[in-house]
């Protein structure tokens, strides 16, 4: 299954950087309002996910038999702040956190530094939870083993 | 207004044959795996790999490093096989208007990359997602914290690039 993640990830890589989703200049030109690629790009992409992701979940199960099972993202106070700063960085960086890995796949050695970066920005977030959880009604941290 | 990539000065792809791609991979990865897209989760699969922290230490971190590192790996690949068949692998510094409007050298470019993904780190995990887990899978499958954090980001972007490209390095000519 391993090789299965390795293709569906080069697919992914490849059309984020050849679509303007990997290119510092098509998010600048997304978030001036002068390029529509971006707009086009997620809004034919959520479109056609839609009605396929609910025929998958009514089916609920995989195409081998498994039980479709997905976590829920959890609604709190971070999802306003949190995005805001996200947006704040997808701005500064131009890339969002799966074309920082495509610009580095590509050659543009700026990126390694954008994913240093964002790993310093996840350990942080990670060592202040337990104070963040409580002041923003975070979801506790369930910690383990299990299906995720 | 960007016209080409910064990549070989290729041709965009058509926008609906991308959207329709990156639908594709979304559905893919929910009816063979039951996997819901997400990437900025991987950041913590990378951390949880050095960092003892309870929060690295999830279910949801640990049970997922299997299969979400080596989606990572394939974009790293993906990026490199598009570079490749565009017109050849070389690294560059090459940062498309950034060098026209800021001109900051390669030490300016990487303390300023650094700083957007901070941003990105922290707030991506903080909201719970990105692009990805909540702009495109939360949003198809109608979940409303991805609406809101969706909201959030594009608009942190739009106000700082308003700012970075309109007021304090605004482009000559700019539309």
């Amino acid at each position: 299954m391993t090789a299965v993640y390795v293709v569906l990830g080069t697919a992914f890589g490849f059309i984020l950087s050849r679509s303007g989703a990997a290119d510092y200049d098509y998010i600048q030109g997304m978030f001036l309002f002068s390029e529509r690629q971006l707009y086009g790009i997620i809004g034919v992409a959520v479109a056609l996910a839609a009605p396929g992701v609910w025929l998958i979940r009514r089916r609920g199960r995989t195409l081998f038999g498994r039980p479709i099972a997905i976590e829920m993202k959890a609604l709190h106070r971070g999802n306003v702040l949190g995005g805001a700063l996200f947006g704040v960085g997808w701005s500064i960086a131009g890339m969002c956190p799966g074309p920082i890995l495509v610009n580095i796949g590509e050659g543009k050695l700026y990126a390694l530094a954008a994913l240093a970066g964002a790993l310093v920005g996840t350990g942080a977030l990670g060592a202040l939870y337990p104070r963040l959880q409580p002041l923003l009604g975070l979801p506790p941290l369930r910690v383990g083993t299990g299906e995720g | 207004m960007a016209g080409s990539l910064i990549l070989h000065d290729l041709q965009p792809l058509h926008w609906a044959l991308a959207g329709a791609g990156i639908a594709g991979i979304t559905l893919a990865l929910l009816f063979l795996a039951s996997r819901r897209l997400g990437l900025s989760t991987g950041f913590e699969d990378i951390c949880s790999l050095v960092l003892p922290s309870p929060y690295f230490r999830r279910s949801a971190v640990l049970s997922g490093r299997g299969w979400r590192l080596p989606l990572l790996a394939g974009l790293l690949l993906g990026g490199a096989l598009s570079a490749v068949l565009g017109g050849g692998w070389e690294p560059t510094w090459d940062l498309g208007m950034f060098d026209r409007a800021v001109g900051l050298g390669p030490a300016g470019k990487l303390a300023w990359m650094f700083a957007g993904g901070l941003c990105i780190g922290f707030g991506t995990r903080l909201a719970g997602g990105c692009t990805s887990g909540h702009g495109i899978f939360g949003l198809a499958n109608l979940e409303l914290p991805s609406l809101i954090t969706t909201v959030s980001f594009m608009a942190g972007g739009i106000v700082t690039t308003q700012i970075v490209y309109r007021l304090v390095f605004p482009l000559v000519g700019a539309p």
